[in-house]
Formats: structure tokens, sequence, C-alpha cells
């Protein structure tokens, strides 16, 4: 499965340049490294799906403990799931700090713009936050902050899925449904946080109407893909970097912008920039964080399957537990991602 | 599952109020009003809000880990947070050392930080 994986991530990067698709020839590894990842996942869940089902054959379950220093004891599976989650939390230190590195390093576009080291027509490299974008309203947020909401409730879900299956004092029957409804209802929120991801990077969405003052007199969110701001945005064009928006009232009056512009030495116009680096490092590290997502449905699928099936009981809960492991560090990194890269 | 309460209730209920009044918080401070704040401490509204998101995920960030993730309270937590704090310092010098540094750094750092002025 992990080779499948490494050979998908390579092959379907090789088939994007710049966002574009130049790669049919690639299609067919895509094709062939997915059939194996599936392959893999099928021979395992073929494996697991009867195990322990109804509490049969409790007498012969089993999780191997480990024997060494400094983990004696512990559940072998347990202690590797926290050393795959120490690797992943290196995994997004590297895009973090990659984040940062940037962050500092590029002048931000606000303060190009101010400066007023520009001139119309001609790009300048600048890093955009997309904060600039999504914290621009409380309409443009709304899609992060419920995503934000989701998935705290969903860490909770899945909490409540695993007390249920560890509960020895309650009837099959209940325990059953109980932890189907948790890990169901841990499943739509997943869903649902995907779902509002491509509605703000590639749909959008209606303002309602008496609200519209609240969307600056527009009447839709536009999406951050309608806006421009994409990986390949060589000469993005942002309303605000524009001397004529409103009049030109919004420019600080201790800016440079505003003593050239009233002493003649600047044009004025709308300043053009070049944001590849700084939405490249939005999409990167938010995307891979929906990856991971995108992984945590595929597993809850499963698991919600066989939980109406009774596959979780008081004596076979751990991958509840593993699981749940994972989802909370999924929300975790949302912790960080949320205000670093939605709000500041 | 825990064997502990917080404040006398369940600590998993306990913890999930906590969090959605964290990121309540959160979204209100990115949509509040802080330029008085700013301007009375001398600096930005952004300083202001990004301190506030800085110090508001800490606790955020604990409280996921030690009680949903059970690094509080169970009897393999120690060892457990112990190998959670493993990566700890590549985080450091991932954040330090390549998230911090700007364009300059090696040509605006400090003599004794630069290759032939260790004192040697």
């Amino acid at each position: 499965m992990s080779a499948g994986f490494a050979a998908f991530l390579f092959t379907l990067a090789a088939a994007f340049e710049w966002g574009d698709f130049i790669g049919w020839t690639e299609v067919p590894l895509i094709l062939a490294s997915l059939g194996v990842v599936f392959f893999g996942l099928l021979i395992w869940w073929r494996q697991d799906w009867s195990y322990g089902v109804d509490g049969k054959d409790s007498k012969h379950l089993w999780e191997p403990k480990s024997a060494g220093s400094p983990f004696q004891n512990i559940d072998i599976r347990k202690v590797a799931l926290w050393m795959f989650l120490m690797s992943e939390m290196m995994v997004f230190t590297s895009l973090f700090s990659t984040y940062m590195r940037y962050r500092f390093g590029i002048p931000n576009c606000m303060t190009v713009f101010e400066s007023g080291e520009w001139v119309e027509g001609t790009a300048v490299t600048c890093f955009e936050p997309a904060a600039h974008l999504i914290a621009s309203s409380w309409f443009h947020i709304a899609p992060g902050a419920i995503n934000t909401f989701a998935l705290i409730i969903s860490s909770f879900t899945i909490v409540q899925a695993l007390r249920y299956a560890k509960m020895k004092d309650i009837e099959e029957d209940v325990r059953k449904r109980k932890v189907m409804r948790y890990l169901g209802t841990t499943w739509v929120l997943a869903i649902l946080f995907l779902t509002l991801k491509m509605i703000e990077w590639f749909i959008g969405f209606p303002t309602p109407g008496p609200l519209t003052d609240l969307n600056h007199g527009h009447s839709e969110i536009a999406s951050l893909y309608a806006e421009g701001y994409t990986i390949n945005a060589d000469s993005y064009q942002h309303y605000a970097y524009d001397t004529m928006y409103h009049d030109g009232k919004d420019i600080p009056k201790d800016s440079a912008l505003y003593t050239m512009l009233q002493e003649g030495t600047h044009p004025g116009g709308q300043m053009m920039a070049n944001i590849q680096v700084s939405a490249t490092t939005f999409y990167v590290t938010t995307g891979t964080h929906g990856a991971h997502v995108l992984g945590g449905i595929i597993g809850l699928t499963y698991m919600t399957l066989k939980a109406a099936r009774g596959g979780y009981t008081p004596d076979n809960a751990v991958s509840i537990e593993y699981f749940g492991l994972y989802w909370h560090f999924v929300d975790l990194v949302w912790v960080l991602v949320f205000p670093f890269f939605y709000l500041y | 599952m825990a064997h502990y309460k917080i404040l006398g209730q369940d600590p998993y209920w306990m913890n999930f109020y906590g969090l959605m009044i964290l990121t309540l918080i959160e979204v209100l401070a990115v949509g509040a009003d802080l330029n008085g704040v700013a301007e009375s401490l001398g600096t930005e509204e952004k300083v202001i809000t990004l301190w506030i998101l800085t110090i508001i995920a800490i606790p955020k960030f604990i409280m996921i880990a030690a009680i949903f993730m059970h690094l509080y309270g169970d009897e393999d937590s120690g060892i457990l947070t112990l190998t959670a704090l493993f990566p700890a310092f590549f985080i450091l010098i991932m954040v330090l050392f390549v998230g911090l540094t700007h364009p300059n750094a090696a040509s605006s750092l400090p003599d004794w930080c630069r290759p032939g002025n260790y004192g040697l």
C-alpha cells in the first residue's frame, strides 16, 4: 500500500505543471498505483471484516504487546501509531516552517502597495496571505469557521464512539446502534469539511439577500479560484490594490504611496502581483491537511459499515481508539492551520 | 477511557465545551475591531490578533492532545507523551532556523555565528 501510495503521488505530480494537466501518458500509471492502494486496503479489510463481530470468538481476540523497554506492556499497534503521528508532525512542521520562511522573507502585498514601489502593468513579487481574502468578511470566513467547529465536534463524536464500544453494561443492540451513529456522525462531519473546502476553493456561494450589506454590498462570495488566488497567479490583481478603490480613501495618510499621489510623483492605478509562492504554500499545506481528512473518510466509511455489523465490542474496540488518535491529530493540525492560514 | 473528572464532570464533555468556547473567541477576535487596543499598545491590529490567536492555539493544542488523545490520565500516558515530544527538537530546528530566517540571514548573522569565527 505504501509503495502504491508513493507511486500514486509521484505519477500524479508528474502529470501536472503549475496546476495544468499535461501528462496523459501518466494516467495509466496513476490508475495502476491507485489500484495497488485499494487492493491493499481490500486485503486488509477482508481480513478484518469478520474479526470480533458481535463479540464472537472474544477469547481469541488478541492485541500484541510490546515486550522491550521503554514501551513494555503497551499495545504494539498503539506505539506504532504514535510513531506514525510523530512522522506526520514532522511533515507538517516542514510545511509550516516553509510558510513562515516565505511569509517573513517576502514583503507583504499590502506593504508593497502602500510603499508605492510599483507601476501599473508590471508584476511585483509579494506575499498575499489567503487570510486577506478569507478574513475579509464574516461570510468569507464562514466555511473555515464552520469547518473548525465540525472538526472539533467530530473529535468528540469519535471519543463517544469509543466510549460506547468499550461500555460493558449496555445491551449489544444499543451498543451497536450508538457506535454506528457516532462513527456515522464523524463521517458526515468529515464530508462536510471537504465539501466546504471545495466551496471555499472552487465554487463560492451566494450571500443571503438581506445580508449583502455585511458583504460590502456584494451578492456573492467568490471562491479563491474565482478571485484569482491560484498557484500560477503571476498577474494577480486585487481590488484593494487599486488607487481608485473607494476613491483612494483606504490608502493610509502616513504611507509613502499617499504622499507620492499627493505630490503627483506616482501615476496611481492597480498593482499587479506575482503571488505564486504565497498561494502555493497555502494550497499545499491546507491541501495536505485535506488529504488527511480524505484518508480519514475512507477509514470511517469502512468502520461505520463494520460497526453496523456489531464489529466493535469492549474486547475489540482498539481500532476505534487508534483511528481516533489519527483523527485527533488531524484536528490538532487544523488548530494551527486555521489561525495562521485562514485568519492571519 | 478517562478515570478522572474535570470540575466533577465528564472530561470529554468538558474538553469539548472548552474547545468550542476557545474557537468562538478565535473567530470573534478576527472579526473584532482591535484598532483601539493596538493603538494604546503602540502596535498594529494584526499583531494583537496574531498574539490572541497564538495564545488560544496553545491551550487548544494541549487540550486535544492531553484529553482526547489520552496523553494525560492513562497508565501509558507518560511514555507516550515523551514519544509525542520526541519531534520537538526537529520542530524547534525547522521553525527557528528555517521558518524564522530571512534572505539576509547569512550575511547579517553576528560574527560568532559565522564559519571561521568560533574563537578557536
